[in-house]
């Protein structure tokens, strides 16, 4: 069997996208300057098919989203980019309180299959506007999925999932693992959305981590390994959220630390630390830590290191539930 | 293009059953017959219907909150039975009895009032865009001049008139919003005079004229279809009652004027209708008679309906189960 073929994570989610407009007529993509890539993602893209299906707009984030919304309605399967996951905000009504809410609101008849994307993440020193992570924002409110890929191979089949979804979901990406390589198969297939993945197996603590935050989750299993045994998982959706794969890990750690990239409360990490409690309390043989931003808008300049989640923090929080 | 005794007879016959809609509403608000606000269309029915009955079965329609889009009902031939019944909560509601007066029938492509003023100024670029791509159809996007405020509304013009999208602005100006007057929320008395910076095919006209509204939109709807682009449509007309039974009808913070509100009264659509119809020989004042009497024929159908129907209170589970498609 020949190895199987590398790519950047980037370039994943770009194969996503072409192998799916390839395959489904009714998908195209909106955004601001997506024929020209101002990310790489959609790079070239517009060569095979046209701006008629590489669709960029004016600067007006309503406008654009609403291209992808109202399209949606009329049986199109359109991919949205904000470029930027805080910039979301500036069409967040439509998003959250029309288009998430809107199947259940006018009696369950209707499907909205669209895939909102964007990059996020601290790392830049950007400051909150652009670095900001909206997936909590967005998966507090049902009718929506929401998923970060950590790896190149997710990336691609989240992606693949998220536009053959028939609701729709939020894709947002990290900056920091945009150039990261991984084993990436050429034909389509689908990583479910709502499934989490245990991505290193251990025995003494769960640590739940994703996204860029997933790799700094490596970083100290691997700085800990002969003296702390740690079991990696990936959550991949935080709408549906996968508790059971974080339970059952529970059952042979009975220590949890989970690491999410954004503010300390009502978080995905405040949400896993709440259902923990309230189904796996007995599973439990010390409190559950959370590394999270502290409740402060994320400064830019040269405080991200030590005020975003980090190798540190984490390795602090997995002795301490070890002690 | 004027339009045939025929059209004129079906125009009249909605506006007249349009008027019995918006009545029964009244009624039945005022009997506490209602859930949640009934926003009175009192002398205002005319633009609604003008618009949308002369559509395309696959044209795309979202009328606003005022009359809670019954001119729009009307005109578009949904079954009124269960607009009433999502109205009160019942099971054969158009929407399952869970949108309160943010109505819909998706399946004639009808998305009704929204609270939030101006929404669907959102979704119309990506109807427009659709309606394009499919090339036999069009948007008709309602709305009344207080939406005009609303950023998206210039993101929605912008787009369409970048992409030349077949969507019609159609804008009932009734010079009010809630308590606000258009001196106070517009610089210019026309809201179309904002298509110009845009570059978009403008027209005032008289919204209490069934007539010219309809004949109006006809045009404005071939200009779309035959892929020139957007038109807006600014329908002048009148609010008779307050914004919502039960709100003080003031002018900023004072009552509105009764002697300006009588004088207006001269303006009701049915009256100049009925005197139109009359004078050009469409109808017989026994066929208005007949069709007076249906209307309220089908008012009393379209109650005993609903009423007839259950009140919806499905379990946790089963609403939990309508959040996703499967």
């Amino acid at each position: 069997m020949s190895e199987v073929r590398e790519l950047p994570l980037v370039e994943a989610i770009r194969e996503a996208y072409r192998q799916e407009m390839e395959r489904d007529e009714r998908v195209f993509m909106v955004g601001q300057d997506i024929a020209g890539g101002i990310f790489p993602h959609t790079k070239g893209l517009v060569e095979q098919f046209g701006t008629d299906r590489i669709v960029d707009t004016p600067l007006a984030e309503v406008g654009m989203y609403g291209t992808a919304f109202g399209a949606a309605m009329e049986g199109f399967r359109p991919i949205v980019d904000f470029m930027f996951a805080g910039f979301f905000l500036n069409a967040a009504s439509p998003i959250l309180a029309q288009t998430a809410q809107f199947r259940f609101i006018h009696g369950s008849q209707m499907s909205l299959p669209m895939v909102i994307t964007a990059a996020c993440g601290a790392g830049m020193r950007l400051g909150n506007e652009h670095a900001m992570l909206v997936h909590n924002m967005i998966a507090q409110v049902p009718g929506i999925k929401v998923c970060m890929p950590s790896t190149p191979y997710d990336a691609k089949g989240l992606m693949t999932a998220a536009i053959r979804d028939d609701n729709p979901v939020a894709f947002i990406w990290h900056l920091g693992t945009m150039m990261d390589r991984g084993p990436v198969p050429e034909e389509p297939y689908v990583v479910p959305l709502g499934v989490a993945d245990v991505k290193r197996e251990g025995s003494d603590v769960t640590l739940v981590a994703n996204g860029f935050q997933y790799k700094n989750a490596e970083i100290v299993a691997d700085k800990l390994a002969g003296e702390i045994s740690v079991e990696i998982i990936d959550p991949r959706s935080f709408s549906p959220l996968d508790i059971d794969t974080i339970l059952k890990s529970l059952e042979k750690t009975g220590r949890l630390v989970v690491v999410d990239e954004s503010w300390e409360s009502r978080s995905t990490a405040s949400e896993i630390a709440a259902q923990v409690v309230d189904v796996g309390f007995d599973l439990l043989d010390a409190p559950i830590r959370r590394v999270t931003i502290p409740n402060i808008p994320l400064p830019g300049g040269h405080m991200e290191p030590y005020v975003a989640p980090n190798p540190d923090a984490i390795e602090a929080a997995v002795r301490d539930v070890c002690r | 293009m004027a339009l045939g005794k025929e059209q004129m007879a079906l125009l009249y016959r909605n506006l007249i059953r349009a008027d019995h809609f918006d009545k029964m509403m009244m009624n039945r608000i005022m009997q506490g017959k209602l859930i949640g606000f009934y926003h009175p269309g009192d002398g205002a029915m005319a633009a609604g219907v003008g618009a949308s009955t002369f559509l395309g079965d696959n044209d795309i329609l979202n009328p606003h909150h005022r009359a809670h889009g019954l001119g729009y009902a009307a005109g578009r031939g949904i079954d009124v039975g269960r607009y009433l019944a999502e109205h009160t909560g019942k099971v054969d509601g158009c929407c399952g009895g869970r949108s309160s007066f943010h109505w819909s029938f998706p399946e004639k492509k009808l998305y009704g009032a929204s609270g939030f003023i101006g929404w669907h100024f959102c979704p119309v670029v990506g109807w427009g865009w659709a309606s394009k791509r499919k090339g036999n159809q069009m948007v008709l996007m309602a709305s009344g001049d207080g939406s005009y405020g609303q950023g998206g509304a210039h993101e929605a013009m912008l787009f369409a008139m970048n992409w030349k999208l077949p969507i019609v602005f159609f804008c009932e100006n009734n010079g009010m919003a809630i308590h606000s007057t258009i001196s106070d929320m517009h610089p210019m008395p026309d809201i179309s005079s904002l298509a110009q910076g845009y570059g978009m095919p403008a027209v005032v006209i008289d919204g209490q004229d069934v007539f010219a509204v309809a004949e109006t939109v006809i045009a404005a709807r071939e200009h779309a279809l035959a892929g020139k682009g957007p038109t807006f449509v600014e329908a002048k007309t009148l609010r008779l009652r307050e914004h919502d039974v039960g709100t003080p009808d003031l002018a900023r913070a004072e009552p509105r004027d009764a002697q300006y509100l009588e004088e207006l009264k001269k303006r009701d659509p049915v009256v100049l209708a009925t005197t139109r119809v009359l004078a050009e020989k469409v109808l017989t004042q026994k066929q208005i008679d007949e069709i007076y009497k249906e209307a309220k024929e089908e008012v009393a159908a379209i109650e005993k309906f609903a009423d007839d129907s259950p009140i919806a209170q499905p379990s946790i589970e089963e609403l939990l189960a309508g959040v996703y498609v499967a």
